[in-house]
């Protein structure tokens, strides 16, 4: 795009009037003999902006905003001396453009589709610019480049995350928990079980990692139902033992279970339900990672299992039942994450396990509390596999 | 720098936010973003009527002007929610009525709807606007009259495919002669016959009707008068297509629908005279969709008129077009997006249609567009659906309905797992998935492996395990709505998962092997989902904890467990021990 400047014209130093063609066009329109006659000619406005400086424009090109045009009416901004003040959030970086977008418009020559064609090209720009101009443009009244700046604005919100608009807009993050839990939500995207999830899948390959420094013995039952019934484990009792081999109350349950799958679940007595089982939680990590790595490599598909066992993990092996930060500042995943995000990503999972700490220790003490009444488990069976009938009052709290 | 935004500009950047997601996006970013979205939000959408109570409601958004609620869960459709359930909208209309003067439309599904209800939206909406009520019941026509009486801006009325006690068809005079703002009217679901001069009269007087839906009882013979006076439908739906063959009768009506310039969409055509279907070949052209979902016509009549609309988007039909009529529809309608095709004799064991997969290979092969199935047939096969598969990758919802449950693969009378499997992996943007046939824990895996855009789910008589269960639970990241009924799943795979239903709108588990020791513990330790047994037998503590319960919904919510539940529904939360000894004693 062509742009010529002309400066004199009326004698102002500090006029600027620009004649813009697209490089498309055959001709420029006006000479610049033409140019001089023109300005003066043409009637001008002056306009000052809160820095101070003043500028002189084309009154039509300027009545264009409404705010201006009002002040034109009331009798200010006719000569240098007595310039339109203008609202202190249009600078001359946004007054230039919006005397663009002015000047486009108010020539009557043009199509719908020039129209739309300029405007599209016009609001390219970043966001924090296009705040700018909204504002600005809010400010001297100009509702169609307001409309136009606001769809822009509204289609860099669309699709993104709570995150990914503050980090935009530069907003603070000052929402409770409660707050972000309260609303009707029928997004899926929690950020908060999304951060929970990340949190898990890398205290999964740490204990991964530790795992493999042990001597565990692997079982060889059938891997489907073992991993099902770990998972389990941490409701009906997962504090048994420690060490890595399962009780074979354990394996008379997996086959009897296997056996009556196919049936119609009508005789109460064949329903399988709660393994008080004593299975080894850490022996589950490598059990669940060698049978879930087989379904899927995806940390998230982990992720969804292992908030309760990364929990009972945790609960059980030192002893403590809340999140310790430091616990997680110690990670050294190898990740293929380059550095500087890992460590923001770091920063961000110890700063959500803190505020976990100050919402979430109740409920997960309730979930995890299970896990250790094992004398006074709801489901649990005694060896001849008939339920003890369920009393509300014996569940711990 | 955005704080810097006047609010009204900000309410202003918010108003070209059109869905959901991204208004409820906006509303988590900060302290003033969340105030300044919820006092401009107008438009709300409650998947679940019970996931949130009016008052939550209304303390939160103080000025809204349209509602959409849903009430009961799905498989409501295939009667296995009782009698009874729930679904009043009667106490939201109540709060609404008080803190919504100004509120204009409401859009309810599944829900119970009684004539106290409508007369007192009727009365307390003075810009009232627009009704829409699907799948709905519990009213009467004379809760319409009130309706068409008192609301003087009436836009749309919409009764859907709802249950209406048909008293009298007089309620449709009850419009005011000055009300001609009606711009659609869809009485299709009604039984008896309305006065056909009042209906005349009314869309004579309402130039800006586009959509009208008429009921079974208007005789073909008299829809050219209608026709004549609303020349600018958009959509219609006939009454009975059925007449006596008398050529006056046709040219009549071939000559009114030529002057309908602007119609798109078809619908209705009850006991359809093949005769009579050449009178609207003029439009057939500018047709969009087409729902032939009652019309009895077989091929070649049928085949014939769908094939003159080589615009349709969308099909509705019954298995009546069979193989060859979707051969053709694949060739001659590129522009096809959606196909239901319905059986026309469920009962039937064996069919007297030629309807198979290969018609929906067919249709898959030869239409781009094709991203929306229901298919309902009597075989299917694993190499048919690994066809379709490749073919359509762009699939998004995919519901087949074989007809015997469990049927296996008809070619190899192996499980149709690897079909279903290859429906998944290939279709990245599935959201929607009904599954039917011989499945194992297998398809299972594939789901949770492949289906990370998928939101609802739909199994029946599939499966062999929790594994099942669970792999889908942990796999599903974008699982919003799962339906089962008659699998083998039981407490562990759901107690496993038990945060993960906190992300989900809700999970139903009927003639499933979940024991009521299991989902008292899913109450008792999941305090924002609603855990409610449905024991139609009896109470659910009446056998040992390890008994199954018949039927299981849970869903998540933040207004607590429901008030107005029957008798043979029991919540599931810390006091529900003491509540059933009460019950029993």
């Amino acid at each position: 795009m062509g742009l010529l400047v002309g400066g004199g014209g009326g004698g102002s130093m500090h006029s600027m009037v620009a004649l813009a063609w697209d490089s498309g066009d055959d001709v420029c329109v006006h000479g610049v003999g033409m140019l001089v006659i023109d300005q003066m000619l043409k009637a001008h406005v002056w306009l000052q902006t809160s820095d101070g400086s003043i500028l002189q424009v084309e009154q039509e090109v300027a009545i264009f905003c409404p705010f201006i045009c009002h002040e034109i009416q009331s009798g200010t901004g006719s000569s240098k001396c007595y310039p339109i003040s203008l609202p202190s959030r249009v600078n001359p970086p946004m007054l230039s453009l919006i005397l663009d977008y002015c000047r486009f418009h108010q020539v009557p020559g043009h199509s719908n589709k020039e129209r739309k064609s300029f405007d599209e090209r016009f609001v390219r720009m970043d966001t924090k610019r296009l705040c700018e101009l909204t504002s600005a443009a809010d400010s001297l009244e100009l509702k169609p480049l307001v409309d136009l700046t606001s769809r822009a604005l509204a289609r860099v919100i669309e699709g993104k995350t709570p995150e990914e608009i503050r980090e935009i807009f530069h907003l603070p993050d000052d929402l409770t928990e409660e707050e972000k839990l309260e609303p009707i939500k029928n997004t899926m995207d929690d950020p908060r079980i999304r951060l929970l999830n990340r949190l898990y899948a890398r205290k999964r390959k740490e204990l991964k990692e530790r795992e493999r420094l042990k001597n565990v013995e692997a079982e060889a039952e059938r891997v489907d139902d073992r991993s099902v019934d770990d998972l389990l484990s941490y409701i009906n009792g997962g504090n048994g033992d420690f060490k890595g081999t399962t009780t074979s109350k354990n394996k008379k349950k997996n086959r009897r279970r296997k056996d009556h799958q196919k049936t119609a679940p009508l005789n109460c007595t064949s329903c399988s339900n709660g393994t008080s089982s004593s299975s080894n939680s850490v022996d589950i990590s490598k059990k669940e990672s060698n049978e879930m790595d087989s379904v899927c490599n995806n940390p998230m598909v982990h992720s969804n299992i292992w908030p309760n066992l990364v929990n009972t993990t945790e609960f059980l092996d030192s002893g403590n039942a809340r999140f310790a930060p430091e616990e997680f500042d110690d990670c050294d995943l190898d990740d293929d994450i380059d550095p500087a995000l890992k460590e923001e990503i770091d920063r961000e999972v110890a700063d959500f396990a803190r505020r976990l700490n100050s919402d979430w220790p109740e409920r997960l003490q309730e979930i995890l509390s299970v896990g250790s009444d094992k004398n006074q488990l709801p489901l649990s069976r005694n060896e001849n596999g008939t339920s003890r009938r369920f009393r509300g009052d014996q569940l711990q709290k | 720098m955005a704080q810097s935004f006047p609010e009204d500009v900000l309410v202003h950047v918010f108003s070209f936010l059109n869905c959901d997601k991204d208004r409820n996006a906006v509303s988590l970013v900060c302290k003033s973003w969340y105030d300044i979205e919820r006092s401009s939000r107008r438009r709300i959408f409650i998947g679940n009527c019970y996931a949130v109570s009016p008052e939550i409601l209304i303390r939160r958004f103080p000025d809204v002007r349209a509602v959409e609620l849903k009430g009961k869960p799905h498989f409501a459709d295939f009667n296995l929610v009782p009698e009874g359930w729930g679904g009043y909208v009667y106490p939201w209309v109540v709060s609404m009525a008080r803190a919504y003067p100004w509120l204009e439309e409401i859009k309810l599904k599944r829900m119970v709807v009684t004539d106290e209800s409508l007369e007192l939206i009727s009365k307390s909406f003075k810009n009232f606007k627009v009704l829409v009520l699907l799948s709905c019941e519990g009213f009467t026509t004379d809760g319409l009259a009130y309706i068409a009486a008192n609301c003087r801006n009436l836009r749309e009325l919409d009764l859907g495919e709802s249950e209406v006690e048909d008293l009298s068809g007089h309620w449709l005079s009850h419009f005011p002669d000055n009300c001609t703002s009606l711009v659609s009217l869809n009485i299709s679901c009604l039984v008896s016959e309305v006065s056909f001069s009042a209906l005349e009269r009314l869309v004579a007087r309402s130039p800006n009707l586009k959509t009208l839906r008429l009921n079974r009882a208007v005789p073909l013979e008299k829809l050219p008068n209608l026709l004549y006076c609303a020349p600018q439908l958009v959509e219609l739906g006939t009454g009975v297509y059925f007449a006596e063959i008398q050529s006056d009768i046709f040219s009549n009506l071939a000559e009114a629908f030529l002057g309908c310039k602007q119609l798109k969409g078809l619908s209705g055509f009850w006991d359809v005279v093949p005769a009579y279907l050449p009178a609207m070949y003029s439009v057939c052209s500018r047709i969009t969709s087409l729902n032939l979902s009652y019309a009895t016509a077989q091929n070649p009549d049928l085949v014939h008129f769908v094939s003159q609309c080589s615009n349709l988007q969308r099909l509705w039909v019954l298995d009546y077009i069979e193989d060859t009529g979707l051969e053709a529809l694949a060739a001659s309608c590129k522009d096809l997006q959606e196909l239901r095709v319905f059986p026309s004799d469920p009962y039937d064991a064996e069919g007297n249609v030629t309807l198979t997969e290969q018609g929906l290979v067919a249709v898959s092969e030869g239409c781009p567009k094709l991203q929306s199935v229901l298919y309902f047939c009597r075989q299917m096969s694993n190499a048919a659906l690994v066809t379709i598969a490749r073919n359509r990758p762009n699939m998004i919802r995919f519901r087949l309905c074989i007809i015997e449950p469990r049927a296996p693969d008809y070619l190899t009378l192996e499980p149709l797992d690897t079909g279903f499997g290859a429906i998944v992996e290939n279709c990245k943007e599935l959201r929607r998935l009904s599954m039917s046939g011989l499945l194992t824990d297998r398809v299972f895996e594939y789901i949770g492996t492949h289906a990370k855009k998928l939101e609802m789910l739909s199994i029946a008589f599939a499966g062999n395990s929790d594994l099942g269960l669970h792999h889908v639970l942990s796999g599903c990241e974008s699982l919003r709505k799962l339906e089962i009924r008659d699998c083998p799943f039981g407490d562990k795979a759901l107690l496993a998962n038990a945060t993960k239903l906190e992300t989900m709108r809700s999970l139903w588990m009927s003639s499933c092997s979940v024991s009521f020791g299991a989902c008292k513990l899913l109450g008792q330790k999941m305090p924002r989902l609603n855990v409610e047994v449905i024991n139609e037998r009896g109470p659910p503590d009446s056998g040992p904890e390890s008994c199954p319960v018949e039927k299981l919904y849970v869903y998540r919510t933040i207004a607590g467990p429901r008030v107005d539940m029957p008798g043979f529904v029991w919540t599931m939360d810390e006091h529900v021990s003491s509540r059933l000894s009460r019950a029993t004693e």
